[in-house]
């Protein structure tokens, strides 16, 4: 043994899960060194122990015993920094007596334990279609994605990241499909990257963005299967992280984010308009309030007049200017999904109840809020929750504060102001390198059909165009002359 | 000769149409009637119908002079007049881009003060305006172009102009051609600032793609502004008498006053604010012009000149005070604008068709 070599092995051996072993086999000292609580006993025993006990012949080198130990994961090393590595990942380290300066790496990593086995998309939930989401384990999830697309034009690329956690990364894209710039700059970024633990893919995510001083997300996040398959089908590039049940894909557009997979296991016609719902409710939920307090401050004319009544008698005996009153309600459906979401599943549904109606009932008739101001923020909180992915919908919950402020500080031309830095802000976006409010700007009109609405699988046979796809047709047309003709056959 | 713009900066020729369009909307659309009127009685359309289809001519002249290969009214200026007068030409034009700024800024600030907020104070507004353009011009003239295409969402407005049509006198507007060929002149002459921005096609030409094929967007961008003034000022002419008129300061805002929903009265509030999305690209583009061509002629780079034009901005925009300075610098902008683009923009034309003939192709 090398001095080197030895003084790296006895450092690991501080730890107490460390392990040191040695048989003897045909006079040949065998030395195994493992971290016990990383390797699978069972392959150690059936799989490695039991060939090298059972063999007949003389071991006199390493090759002879990687010769005799039927697994692919097994190499000759003699670098400390590789030893060390994969003895941390889960490998096992082989000495033999004579030859202690090299040894073999056998790779026996336990890999089913501390995992969850399935994970059922609860955060992304959809009555219609696959409830199959990700889990933390990164071979289970690369399994159910080759599974589910079934195609070898899918091709998973590996990286390292991480000074410290070496945690594995996956690009995966579609080989012919996707465009290979979008693939470079992902491969460049991961590559540039300088990190020492990578927790949650959607750290990776902040790591590589376009512009990390924005409230909205670049990248669509995702457990589930089906999203992801229809993100990697359309020209997108994505990012698998070992360790964490999130996918991320880019390029992403503002879109994306409102689009559910649910809209394409309806009929168009259904699915169309739930998504002209979303629309309308991220609109509302913006908005509403602020408008509120631009209309009650400044601009009260705006009201008819038969209008303009129930509002100033509910608002009657309240003690504070509209401001306050909007941002005192906001503040508290702030702080009860913040504590909806900290508490046990069980707990939060009381305090739902005793949050929502209690509290809104007794503010109302303590004279702190108006009735029409409570219906507006519990609509507008509402309306926030129908955006189907979790980042867009914080963003926007966000926004409503600059929003509320500028409002009671210039009206309706604060709000336009707001509004306006906000299309400013989405106008200078890009994600990947790609602009994020395509297909509104710059504009495709082609793209409308399948990206703001959903029209009918009949005219959304290509790809998302602004995604650049190297081949753009995903399924051709065939009438289907199944169908009966009622009125021909007549 | 400049170089090619590169092509993740330039935008799809088509463009043309919202940037034309946009700025041809600006806030000449709530007075323009009165001015127009006032020179050509009920006949007005037709002096604004005049001078639409007139600058169908100078669109062309500008496709034509500025084409094969794109270059822009820099590169012109240089080869007729030589390298060191053609920029001094060029910075002149700075000052055209700057007043058209200023005009359209501060006409709104002033609807703000009349119609909504009196007592708001006018830096307030200009500094909060100004603020907002400095972030779309810094984003580049793609983010410029790409605000100016939201505008499309005031147009639906437009529709409410129903309204006050239901309420207007047929009879008002006959007999048609009552004035001389004169007056109709000097009514197409004094609504020439409402069609102020095809100027800026001079600056920006090189950065539409395919200019050539594209050509038809900013005919119909033209065709369409004609359409929108002839059918407001037809609109207005039969709501209010010609007397009423003249006494009349914003007489589209008066029009929509009338407006009244279930939900939502004084339609001229919502007409105003959402005004902000046509104000903001309208400034933007000249503002975006005049750095354009401090960068081209001299060295100084946009992130410098473009904080000290719009500090410019705001200062000038404070010192303008009573509504009769407002007004002489309208007529000052109009005159200004009549004699850029019928006098400057054919002169350019000429001299490029008959001196500057494309020569033969060198290698």
């Amino acid at each position: 043994m090398t001095p080197n070599l030895h003084k790296a092995l006895s450092e690991i051996s501080k730890s107490v899960d460390y392990l040191q072993t040695t048989i003897k086999v045909n006079n040949t000292c065998i030395h195994f060194s493992y971290f016990n609580s990383l390797i699978s006993h069972e392959q150690f025993h059936h799989d490695l122990l039991s060939y090298i006990h059972i063999s007949e012949c003389e071991i006199n080198s390493i090759n002879d015993l990687k010769a005799l130990i039927p697994n692919e994961a097994i190499k000759v090393s003699s670098t400390i920094e590789e030893i060390s590595q994969s003895l941390a990942q889960g490998s096992v380290f082989i000495q033999l007596e004579p030859h202690l300066n090299e040894g073999l790496l056998i790779d026996i990593a336990e890999l089913k334990l501390g995992h969850r086995g399935y994970n059922d998309t609860e955060n992304e939930f959809s009555v219609i279609g696959p409830k199959v989401g990700f889990v933390e384990n990164l071979n289970t999830n690369l399994t159910i994605l080759r599974r589910g697309l079934g195609t070898p034009k899918l091709i998973f690329e590996e990286h390292i990241i991480g000074s410290v956690s070496k945690t594995k990364i996956v690009i995966a894209y579609m080989d012919g499909i996707t465009n290979p710039q979008y693939v470079n700059t992902v491969r460049q970024r991961l590559v540039d990257l300088d990190f020492d633990v990578v927790f949650e893919s959607s750290l990776l995510e902040q790591l590589i963005t376009d512009h990390s001083n924005s409230p909205f997300p670049l990248f669509l996040h995702s457990e589930r299967l089906d999203r992801i398959m229809y993100s990697l089908l359309n020209g997108e590039v994505a990012i698998l992280c070992d360790g964490s049940p999130v996918v991320i894909t880019g390029p992403a557009n503002i879109f994306n984010f409102i689009i559910s997979p649910e809209d394409y296991y309806l009929p168009w016609i259904l699915g169309s308009f739930f998504r002209l719902i979303r629309y309308f409710g991220i609109v509302f939920s913006t908005l509403a309030t602020s408008y509120y307090v631009a209309i009650l401050t400044f601009h009260y004319t705006i009201i008819p007049r038969d209008l303009l009544g129930p509002i100033i008698e509910s608002r009657v005996n309240v003690p504070f200017p509209p401001l306050l009153e909007v941002l005192f309600l906001e503040i508290v459906v702030e702080l009860l999904r913040e504590a909806g979401a900290r508490l046990p599943s069980k707990v939060s549904q009381t305090l739902g109840i005793v949050g929502g109606i209690i509290l809104g009932q007794a503010a109302v008739q303590a004279g702190l809020t108006s009735n029409i101001l409570l219906i507006i923020v519990s609509l507008s909180a509402l309306a926030s929750f129908t955006t189907p992915t979790f980042k867009l919908s914080n963003t926007i919950r966000f926004l409503r504060f600059p929003l509320i402020v500028l409002a009671s500080c210039w009206g309706g031309l604060g709000i336009m102001i707001g509004i306006m830095f906000i299309l400013g802000h989405l106008l200078r976006l890009k994600s990947l390198g790609a602009p994020y409010l395509v297909p509104l700007f710059p504009f495709r009109f082609k793209s409308l059909r399948d990206n703001i609405i959903r029209l009918s699988y009949s005219f959304s046979s290509d790809r998302t165009l602004f995604n650049r796809p190297i081949s753009k047709k995903r399924y051709t047309l065939q009438k289907n002359k199944d169908i009966e003709d009622d009125y021909n056959n007549e | 000769m400049q170089k090619a713009v590169k092509e993740n900066h330039t935008i799809s020729g088509y463009f043309v149409f919202f940037l034309i369009s946009v700025s041809q909307t600006a806030a000449a659309i709530f007075n323009f009637q009165c001015l127009v009127a006032g020179e050509a009685g009920h006949d007005a359309w037709i002096s604004i119908l005049l001078m639409g289809l007139s600058l169908h001519l100078i669109v062309w002249m500008i496709y034509k002079m500025l084409g094969h290969p794109a270059k822009d009214v820099i590169d012109v200026n240089r080869s007729i007049f030589g390298t060191w007068l053609g920029n001094v030409i060029s910075l002149l034009l700075v000052g055209y881009y700057f007043i058209m700024a200023l005009f359209f800024l501060r006409a709104y600030i002033e609807i703000i003060h009349v119609w909504v907020f009196p007592a708001l104070k006018t830096w307030a507004i200009a500094g909060l305006m100004i603020l907002m353009i400095y972030y779309f011009v810094s984003g580049g003239f793609r983010v410029v172009a790409g605000v100016s295409f939201f505008f499309m969402l005031t147009i639906p407005l437009l529709f409410l102009f129903y309204i006050p049509f239901q309420q207007g006198d047929f009879h008002r507007i006959m007999p048609v051609l009552n004035h001389s060929l004169l007056d109709l002149l000097k009514g197409a002459g004094i609504s020439s600032y409402i069609f102020f921005g095809i100027e800026c096609l001079l600056i920006y030409f090189p950065f539409l793609k395919q200019p050539d094929k594209n050509r038809k967007w900013a005919h119909f961008a033209l065709l369409y502004t004609t359409i929108k003034y002839v059918v407001i000022i037809l609109v207005t002419v039969m709501y209010f008498s010609q007397g009423l008129l003249q006494h009349t300061l914003w007489p589209t805002l008066a029009m929509t006053k009338i407006i009244e929903l279930s939900f939502i009265a004084r339609f001229e509030f919502l007409y105003i604010f959402m005004w902000v999305l046509v104000i903001i690209p309208t400034v933007c583009i000249p503002i975006w012009c005049c750095t354009r061509i401090i960068k081209r002629v001299t060295t100084l780079k946009p992130r410098l000149s473009l904080p000290i034009v719009l500090i410019v901005l705001f200062i000038i925009a404070l010192m303008f005070k009573e509504r009769t300075e407002i007004s002489a610098l309208e007529k000052f902008a109009n005159v200004m604008g009549l004699w850029f683009n019928f006098a400057y923009i054919p002169l350019l034309f000429l001299i490029t068709i008959i001196f500057l003939r494309p020569k033969p192709k060198l290698s």
